[in-house]
Formats: structure tokens, C-alpha cells, sequence
């Protein structure tokens, strides 16, 4: 049995959520409450591989809302996240996947010196952050969607936003290794990071934002942060194709210009089926719905029983296992989400 | 997001400190000492279950006797009445419960709210506690995970028949937690506990209680949420 720690995008679409699915006592309220409320296993799910084998899985609501980083509520997002993670452990989940901002408060906040959770003591190789296959799937969505808008990798300049980051430095080794292409531009806040992936890839630019995004042909964003950066002053390329892998997904609104093409990241489609037993809240049983590609690798772990976990820590992720996970991807019917 | 969840320095020593302990130490005391009683009055309603029942009481009163010792550790005088007053509208439900012979109402006043609201407070008080207190309440909460089993299971067993009770006498009681909780924030504070982690532990407690029992995850979220906000 695997599992999937999710939460809602904002308070709006919590409550919102909610009132749609008959919970009227969380529906009506505000913040002060989801800081107050535990998780909840809201959902049973079956799942049916292209070849043929059937897992199960829980989806856990954490009650986690971005508005709680975004107040400086952190000693709420922590509890959050560790509360989910021991309702995961003591439901006896094989592989559980932290879905969203998870993943982001666990790596910030050290959480893996939070062990002991009232009566569970956290056993971490049951978690994955699923960023192994994120980056993959980031990767083969620039590989495939950047030819077809005319765009040569061997010509081209990449701009990874977030590029120290766990994903972003996943992606910056793929392109290097796996791609011809041209200029790698790399954007983070932290120069010394900066530095050392400079320096272990051999190549590549630091540069600034303002600086970066004029240059490149392809821009991949994999910075989360609690409320957004605001890129719509930057001049874009045209053609641009812009994969945003970051969350919350709103970088669409900000760019909405002509012959630049964005593409969400880190998502994938799949003719799988879902059998989501109680209710939708995750919204991911309406059928050829995109699902979180760090979803999908719980349910890969599950499928092939690699019960570890698999993505975990910052910079951990090797081209070796991001062709492993991308091989199970395939074999059991998940593509990355491409341009329409 | 580079700041950590720093916890404050706790001076127990201070008079404000001890003024507000002898209010917190008191309702714990006082919890522990309802838990006894209340235990023993379910031996009498359940006959196949005295011994099991006189057992448990037996450990509350243990329980009680350590907290006190964490008052005397820290030169603090508990403020009883102010405790026995906090419990009054508990303690009254459990009264009425016990002489109508309603064992189901007795159930979720004593092994799921007492207990839930007593294993909060306690894990929440751990990481911030003095360090002889830190030692009794870990062996307490020890203890108390296996309180709420005995209920859980008693409920399990009968949960068709106790199911429309336990939802009335969810209705009545859980709001006095929720006012319980809001009459000692401040002093909870002092301390080091916030409210919102109290009621959240109290959510989790509460509501693993009742998934064991055999409710369902809607069920659940519906009860114990029941009269937060009002409160």
C-alpha cells in the first residue's frame, strides 16, 4: 500500500472544497482553524498499471495551506507535515509521497531531527519526496516540447530558476549529461550553492533573474515559494518555452504573451486507472486529469516494490536513478504532460 | 525559509511561571484524580470488567500522585479549587451518565475525552517541560495510550448499539473541552504550550479514538470539530 500526502492550493479552495464535499464544519472556517486541524485518510485509491498489476493506495489530507508559510505560521506547517507523515507511518503505508509543499517544509525546517511524533517514531526510509521522477519527467517535457515549437537544443539557452535546488540540480545534470545544449543560465538565491553546482557540472552561468530570462529559449522553473515572484516586467524570448515545475503554478497568469509557450512541470498524464473509492478531493480522479509526477513515484515504488526511500535529501539525485524511475514511469503508463 | 521553529526559554523558577503552573499542575492533578474515580464507578456499572477497571483506576491515581510530585519539585502549591471548578461540567455529565446508567455516555466523557484531552496537553507539555516533569509525563503518556485501548475496544465491540449515544454525548460534551481549552490558553502559554497544538493533538487523539471505535473518516471529521468554533 502506498501513500499520498497532499494539501489544497489556498484557504479559498480549502473552504471551497469543503462545502462541495458536505464538511460544513471546515468549510466555514478560516485559517486559525486549518492551523488547529489534524490530517485526515481521505481517500482509498486502486490503481491499475499498464501491465496489468493492481496496487492500493491512501491519500492523506495534511490541512496544510500555503497561507501558513506566507504568516510565518511555521511551527503550524511543521506540525503539519510531521502529524501527516505519522498518520502515513501508523497506517502501515509501504512508500509514501510528499505531495506539494511537503517535501519543501520537511528540507527547510530539518524536520528529519523531528523523529519522535507523540507515540511513532519516524522511520524516513518509508517517505519519498518524489523528486527523482519530477525532475525526470521536467527533462523529457523540455526534450520533447522544446522541438516541436522549433526550439534546436544544440542552439539553445536553458534557464533553470531554482537551480540549486534539489530538482533544479537534478535537471542541470540531465541537461548536461543527456542534452546538447548550448548555454546552461543557472538562478538561485544562494551564491555558494551557486558556486559548487557550477563547479560540479563544469559549465553553466550564474546569473539573476532580470538578466537570465531575456536570454533563454527555455525556461525551467523549479523555485517554490509561498507566494510567487512576479516575472511579468522581463522580457521574454519569442519563441520561449516556459516549464513551470515550481508550486503553487502560477506563472501563466504573469506571462501570457504571445509565442511564449508554457508548459506546467513536473506533470504527467496516464491512461492508468484510478479507482478513487470515497471522493475526489484531490481531484485527481476525473479522468485524464495530469497527476503530480512525485505522486506518481509512490506509486512506482509501490509497483515495483522498491520500498525505500527513493528521493530523499537535497542534491541526492543521480542521472542513474532518474533513468531508473523513468523506466518504471514508461513501463506502467505514465508520459509527461505535453504542449496541447 | 531559512528560520527554525525555535522553542522560547523557559525560566521555571519565575513567579510567572509558578503562578501559572499552579493552575495547569492542579487541572492535571485534578484530571488524574476524576480519571480514578470515574473508572472505578464503570467497574461498578460493568461487573465482567471490575478487575480491568479497578487496574486502570489504580494507575490514574499513580498518575495523579507523580504530578503532584512536579508541583513540590518546583516549589508549587496547586490550586485545587480552581481545578475542581474547571472540571465541574464534565465531572456533572459524567454524574448524570453514571446515576442513569447510560455506560456509553460514561465511555466517551472518560476514555475518549478525558483521556484525549489529557494526552494532548501532555504531549504538547514534554518537549517544554522541567526536566524531573519530563521524566513522570513521558512514563504517564506511556501509560495513557493504553486507556483510550480499553475504551476504543468496549466501544468497538458495541459500536451499533452505542453509535446514536455516542454522537449525542459528543454533542454535549465536546464543546466544554473546546471552553475548557480556551479558559487555561494563557496560562497554557506561560508554559510554553499553544492552544492550537493542544486542540490539534486533541483532534488526533480524539479522532483516532473514534476511527478505532468504527466511525467513518466524514464521521469524524464532523465530530470532532463539532463546536470549535462556537466555543
Amino acid at each position: 500500500m502506498f501513500g499520498l500526502i497532499g494539501h489544497l492550493t489556498n484557504l479559498e479552495h480549502a473552504q471551497g472544497k469543503a462545502h462541495e464535499l458536505g464538511y460544513t464544519e471546515y468549510g466555514n472556517q478560516g485559517l486559525d482553524f486549518w492551523c488547529s486541524a489534524p490530517p485526515q485518510i481521505i481517500d482509498h485509491v486502486k490503481i491499475t498499471s499498464l501491465t496489468g498489476q493492481v496496487i492500493e493506495g491512501k491519500y492523506i489530507e495534511s490541512c496544510f495551506l500555503p497561507e501558513m508559510l506566507a504568516q510565518r505560521r511555521i511551527k503550524s506547517a511543521i506540525r503539519k507535515v510531521l502529524n501527516a507523515m505519522a498518520t502515513a507511518q501508523k497506517e502501515g503505508l509501504n512508500i509514501t509521497a510528499l505531495g506539494g509543499f511537503s517535501s519543501v517544509i520537511f528540507e527547510n525546517f530539518n524536520l528529519s531531527q523531528n523523529k519522535q511524533v507523540r507515540n511513532v517514531e519516524l522511520d524516513f526510509t518509508r517517505f519519498t519526496t518524489g523528486n527523482t521522477h519530477t525532475a525526470y519527467i521536467i527533462c523529457r517535457q523540455l526534450e520533447i516540447c522544446g522541438p516541436e515549437l522549433g526550439i534546436d537544443l544544440a542552439q539553445a539557452t536553458v534557464a533553470v530558476c531554482g537551480a540549486t535546488g534539489d530538482i533544479g540540480s537534478a535537471v542541470c545534470r540531465w541537461l548536461d549529461r543527456h542534452t546538447n545544449v548550448q548555454d546552461l543560465l543557472l538562478i538561485a538565491r544562494n551564491r555558494d550553492r551557486l558556486n559548487e553546482l557550477q563547479s560540479e557540472l563544469g559549465r553553466g552561468k550564474i546569473m539573476d533573474l532580470e538578466e537570465a530570462l531575456p536570454l533563454a529559449d527555455i525556461v525551467v522553473w523549479v523555485a517554490s515559494m509561498p507566494r510567487g515572484v512576479d516575472i511579468s516586467g522581463i522580457p521574454l524570448k519569442k519563441p520561449c518555452l516556459l516549464i513551470d515545475g515550481g508550486y503553487p503554478k502560477n506563472l501563466d497568469r504573469m506571462v501570457a504573451q504571445e509565442g511564449v509557450h508554457f508548459l506546467k512541470g513536473g506533470l504527467v498524464e496516464h491512461e492508468i486507472e484510478m479507482d478513487f473509492r470515497f471522493m475526489s478531493w484531490a481531484d485527481m480522479s476525473v479522468a485524464g486529469q495530469p497527476l503530480f509526477a512525485c505522486f506518481a513515484e509512490a506509486m512506482l515504488l509501490e509497483f515495483e516494490q522498491w520500498h525505500t526511500n527513493f528521493s530523499w535529501g537535497r542534491n541526492h539525485i543521480t542521472l542513474e536513478k532518474m533513468e531508473q524511475i523513468g523506466a518504471a514511469s514508461l513501463k506502467h503508463g505514465f508520459r509527461p504532460l505535453l504542449l496541447h | 525559509m531559512q528560520e527554525l521553529a525555535v522553542r522560547p526559554e523557559l525560566d521555571f523558577t519565575s513567579e510567572a511561571y509558578k503562578n501559572a503552573y499552579s493552575r495547569i499542575n492542579a487541572i492535571v492533578i485534578e484530571g488524574e484524580e476524576e480519571a480514578y474515580n470515574n473508572y472505578l464507578a464503570m467497574g461498578e456499572m460493568l461487573p465482567d470488567y471490575k478487575e480491568e477497571l479497578i487496574k486502570l483506576a489504580k494507575m490514574e491515581n499513580r498518575h495523579m500522585k507523580g504530578f503532584q510530585s512536579c508541583g513540590r519539585n518546583l516549589d508549587v502549591t496547586p490550586d485545587m479549587e480552581f481545578a475542581r471548578e474547571y472540571f465541574a461540567q464534565l465531572h456533572g455529565n459524567f454524574k448524570t451518565a453514571y446515576e442513569q446508567g447510560n455506560i456509553v455516555t460514561c465511555f466517551l466523557i472518560q476514555s475518549l475525552i478525558i483521556e484525549a484531552f489529557a494526552i494532548a496537553a501532555y504531549n504538547i507539555y514534554i518537549p517544554v517541560a522541567d526536566p524531573f516533569a519530563r521524566k513522570i509525563t513521558e512514563g504517564v503518556v506511556k501509560d495513557e495510550y493504553k486507556h483510550l485501548n480499553f475504551g476504543e475496544v468496549w466501544l468497538n465491540a458495541h459500536f451499533e448499539e452505542a453509535k446514536a449515544e455516542l454522537e449525542v454525548a459528543n454533542k454535549a460534551n465536546l464543546p466544554i473541552v473546546w471552553k475548557m481549552l480556551n479558559q487555561v490558553e494563557k496560562d497554557a502559554a506561560v508554559l510554553g504550550m499553544e492552544k492550537e497544538a493542544l486542540v490539534e493533538d486533541f483532534m488526533i487523539s480524539y479522532g483516532e479514538a473514534l476511527a478505532n471505535i468504527g466511525f467513518t473518516t466524514r464521521d469524524i471529521m464532523k465530530m470532532s470539530a463539532y463546536g470549535l468554533t462556537a466555543a
